[in-house]
């Protein structure tokens, strides 16, 4: 695989680079380094005749940590504090896009990533493998017809998909109508490796042996106040033929008034024979501010090479609402609330009462006084089952000079932890800097202490309490370059 | 003979109006200051009816007086050549046509344009062009005149060519420049059409003081306007400058919002303006409305030039429930953003911090996950992101389901974990195994029915009977 991967990329750079074949390209490096630590738990037991009990009534190791006992058992566990490990990862990505190879709408694409973690304990996600290549084709486009051949991602509404495989577009700009189709072999969610890859399983489950073909398509339709989209989507385990996932999509907006937009959608997944999430949302937008309110419902989805489908995850429904308003220029006020409710899970015990409901909303403020300066600050809170969290967070921006951006910020957090006797108070702060060098060259440095005072009752409190840093360096090169994704959203005339 | 010289003054204050204008403009000579010495205008300006003699006195003549003993000594030097002028006629010429027409009419002397009416004897100026237009029976102010009106005097811009770039800069403004509309097509472009029933190409009150080179600054299409390109190009009609006004229609707020079935119903009238830049430069599409506009090149103005504007529905929290949108209007998206755009948030980048999430996301991601309000899974690989992080961090429980102890908030937890995996599953797997789960809820182990509501074994077992198999063994029940 990583052959592959490094074959593509020499490819396409010497494409690049071979006396003048790609007449125009655009590169983005990106290079990103963290400084980070963590603590966690480490499992530990003790034989039940070393309980000791306390005045309270409940269980500890003799040195206070609190124990859970099973009947029957000889040791009862408990969970002390782990070692500190210390993370350092670092990531250089690289897009490029050429074209101007003598034929009219053939371009290539290329995004990989070199990754490592530069701690001691390797601890950091996502740095294995090293090489990664997240999408990497050709594409040949003309006014009608786009195709695309090699590693790309489909998105929709049924989320994001990578394969490898060919994907092709058809538009009918009369009648609004785009038609899309692709095949290839998928790729595992949110990732760029295949499912058989071994990084995918570092607790040991039930994995493919076999990449899934995937096939899909999506037929579009636009009208000026109206848009929507149908998705369909399959995965086929090459090995055994059985289905990995079978699933479709409507989604729709309407703009039936200048303000006024009306959006939804809903997934339909044909393996379990359950509809899996929608929504449905009316929403008013003027310049001063506006409005949104909607129900949707959530239910999260599962491939069928694993078995997790099958325990029967219900989902939640919610109403939820949302304001913004600016009054007055500089001054912005926003506020969001959602109530949630889950469906009957048929799992209740009649000792225990199930929790079925849950709601959080935040608000917050962000203010303008002067074009260089930016305050903004939010409280949220969010309570439900499982767990919850209550905090506010503030920053103040000041950016004297257009190239350079100056942040400090900091909050203070309440999150009592899954299902666990713990009720930790995080108090974060730090400040950051962006400073765009040149058109081409941006720089970034950011510094947080996050300092947790951990309220646990007995012995094992875990000291969380850290300092984390942030660099980053991203260099735009080759023509065009100077384009940013999204430039300053002013409009000018000639002369202003 | 007589005719000819009583028609001198006349002609004679016409030459002020041409090449004498700038002279009388600049000459600190004080006419009035010598009106008793001279009873007419020809004894100095001889020339403008005798083209054999000056149009201007001799210093010598000058001398007579100003001698250093009678009056103070002064210096003068006639000036050399024809004056600069942009009119159609010489004193001389208008001179003939006007004998022709009115030989006895004794009003057509100098002082009929040069002279106030009734004013004092030699308090004379640049001609009155209101007088002019009086003669010519034009009832009208100067440079408020007909279409044609102008013609009457003065040539097109190109074809005065002795005009220099200085004096064009100094053309007055006509009021109807100042109209509402004049920006429009129904206002200067309907002026610029040749008046009915002439052979002119280009309305004179037009080519007067513009040329073609002037219409460029700011049509991006002029080289397919007509009316332009009938215009002679001449460099000195920039002397004028012209800058692109937004028209009225672009104020409205819901401009943006319609601009494009707009482009579709008059597409000519956008390209008065833009160049296929002005679209792309949001329309990353390239819709093909875009690419009918003329691209930038010599001959055209550079247009307006746009940069991008936010949506209105790009306000505060758009970034939480943008994915709505996106799902359901993706080609709207896309006018704007590229999917890489959208990539740089959703495929995680290791080291990155703060892209998709607000500072200090991390501490509350366990509540975040918990009933989560977006997919977490369209980022974030369960196995290589969370697993893999939980594991190191010694949450992940892989094979040690029943060791207890960590979800100690409850004292009954085992009695509940049921609800609470079937309302966050996805927050189970993060740490827990299919095997923890298999140990009890398996056909082959302790045979606690993990089915719950909805749960369709015929429909799954059509689509995949392995997930049957890894609990049932080859024993998959009929329902």
């Amino acid at each position: 695989m990583t052959g592959r991967v490094t074959g593509m990329v020499i490819g396409l750079a010497t494409l690049v680079t071979s006396g003048g074949a790609a007449q125009e390209y655009l590169v983005r490096l990106d290079t990103r380094v963290q400084a980070a630590s963590y603590r966690g738990v480490k499992l530990d037991s003790i034989p039940v005749g070393t309980v000791v009990t306390t005045p309270g009534g409940s269980q500890e190791t003799p040195d206070g940590y609190a124990v859970t006992c099973i009947p029957g058992r000889t040791h009862c566990s408990f969970y002390r504090a782990g070692a500190v490990r210390r993370g350092g990862p670092i990531a250089t990505s690289v897009d490029l896009t050429a074209w101007g190879f003598g034929l009219k709408g053939l371009s290539f694409h290329l995004n990989g990533r070199v990754g490592a973690d530069l701690g001691s304990s390797d601890v950091w996600p996502g740095t294995d493998p090293a090489l990664q290549l997240n999408e990497g084709y050709g594409e040949y486009a003309t006014e009608r017809i786009t195709g695309r051949l090699g590693r790309q991602i489909e998105h929709g509404r049924l989320g994001y998909y990578g394969f490898d495989g060919g994907r092709i577009a058809g538009r009918f700009p009369g009648l609004g109508l785009s038609v899309i189709g692709y095949l290839g072999l998928g790729l595992a969610r949110g990732t760029a490796l295949p499912v058989t890859s071994d990084v995918l399983n570092p607790l040991d489950d039930f994995q493919p042996r076999e990449r899934q073909l995937l096939a899909g398509g999506a037929l579009e339709w636009q009208t000026r106040r109206a848009e929507a989209r149908v998705d369909y989507l399959r995965e086929v385990d090459r090995d055994t033929r059985n289905f990995v996932s079978e699933r479709a999509a409507f989604s729709a907006t309407l703009r039936p008034v200048d303000g006024w937009s009306l959006t939804g959608g809903a997934e339909y997944d044909l393996s379990y024979d359950w509809w899996g999430s929608s929504d449905l949302t009316l929403r008013h937008t003027r310049r001063w501010g506006g409005a949104a309110v909607g129900v949707r419902r959530y239910r999260p989805y599962f491939d069928l090479w694993t078995i997790w489908g099958v325990f029967s995850p219900v989902p939640y429904s919610a109403v939820n609402g949302s304001a913004w308003l600016s009054p007055v220029a500089g001054l912005t006020l926003r506020a969001h609330g959602e109530r949630y409710s889950y469906d009957d899970t048929r799992a209740n015990s009649p000792l225990v009462s199930e929790e079925k409901d849950g709601w959080r909303w935040n608000a917050g403020i962000g203010v303008s006084p002067a074009a260089a300066w930016f305050l903004d600050a939010g409280y949220h809170a969010e309570f439900g089952t499982g767990a919850a969290s209550q905090g506010g967070e503030g920053s103040v921006s000041w950016r004297p000079v257009s190239s350079l951006t100056l942040s400090l910020e900091g909050g203070h957090l309440v999150r009592p932890l899954e299902f666990r006797t713990e009720n930790p108070a995080v108090t974060w702060y730090g400040g950051s800097a962006d400073f765009r060098a040149t058109e081409r060259l941006r720089l970034s440095l950011a510094v947080t202490r996050y300092d947790e005072d951990n309220r646990r009752p007995d012995a094992s409190r875990i000291d969380w309490s850290q300092t984390r840093v942030r660099a980053g360096l991203t260099w735009l090169f080759g023509s065009s370059a100077d384009r940013l994704p999204l430039p300053p959203a002013i409009r000018r005339e000639r002369g202003r | 003979m007589t005719d000819l010289r009583r028609a001198l003054p006349l002609l004679l204050a016409l030459l002020g109006g041409t090449a004498g204008v700038a002279a009388l403009r600049q000459d600190p000579f004080d006419h009035e200051e010598h009106a008793k010495l001279f009873p007419g205008c020809e004894n100095c300006h001889a020339g403008i009816t005798d083209p054999a003699r000056s149009v201007w006195p001799t210093a010598e003549s000058c001398a007579s007086c100003h001698d250093g003993t009678v009056e103070k000594k002064v210096t003068w030097t006639a000036p050399a050549g024809p004056a600069p002028s942009n009119l159609r006629f010489t004193h001389a010429k208008h001179a003939e046509e006007v004998l022709a027409k009115a030989p006895a009419d004794s009003a057509l002397q100098c002082e009929a344009c040069h002279l106030e009416k009734d004013g004092k004897w030699m308090a004379v100026s640049r001609a009155r062009s209101a007088q002019c237009l009086d003669c010519h029976k034009l009832p009208a102010e100067h440079l408020a005149g007909a279409d044609t009106s102008c013609a009457t005097c003065h040539l097109s811009l190109a074809e005065a060519t002795t005009l220099p770039r200085e004096r064009v800069a100094k053309f007055g403004t006509p009021a109807n420049h100042d109209a509402a509309d004049f920006m429009t097509s129904r206002g200067h472009g309907e002026l610029a059409k040749p008046p009915a029933g002439t052979d002119w190409a280009v309305a004179p009150s037009c080519t007067t003081c513009h040329a073609r080179d002037f219409c460029s600054q700011c049509h991006v299409n002029a080289p397919e306007v007509k009316l332009i390109q009938a215009m002679a190009p001449d460099p000195r009609s920039l002397a004028i400058t012209a800058e692109l006004k937004e028209p009225a229609s672009h104020e409205d707020g819901r401009f943006l919002a319609r601009h494009g079935g707009q482009a579709r119903r008059d597409a000519a009238s956008c390209a008065t303006c833009h160049t296929q830049q002005s679209c792309v430069a949001c329309h990353r599409t390239q819709p093909a409305i875009a690419m009918a506009l003329p691209e930038p090149g010599p001959g055209r103005g550079t247009g307006a030039v746009i940069e991008r504007q936010q949506p209105a529905s790009h306000t505060v929290g758009f970034a939480d429930w943008h994915g709505q949108e996106a799902n359901a209007a993706p080609k709207t998206c896309a006018a704007c953003h590229a999917r890489a755009e959208c990539l740089d948030c959703h495929r995680p980048n290791p080291g990155a911090s703060g892209s998709y999430h607000a500072a200090g996301f991390l501490t509350r991601h366990p509540s975040a996950a918990f009933s989560r309000e977006s997919d977490c899974a369209d980022c974030h690989n369960q196995s290589t992101f969370c697993a893999t992080c939980h594991e190191k961090a010694g949450l992940a429980n892989a094979g040690r389901a029943l060791a207890g102890g960590y979800h100690d908030s409850r004292g009954s937890f085992l009695l509940s974990h049921g609800t609470a995996a079937r309302q966050n599953l996805e927050s189970c797997v993060t740490c827990h195994t299919e095997r923890d789960c298999l140990a009890c809820h398996s056909a082959q182990t302790r045979r606690f029915n993990p089915h719950g509501p909805g749960f369709n074994p015929e429909r799954l077992r059509a689509r995949n009977p392995q997930t049957c198999a890894a609990c049932h063994g080859n024993a998959i029940p009929d329902d």
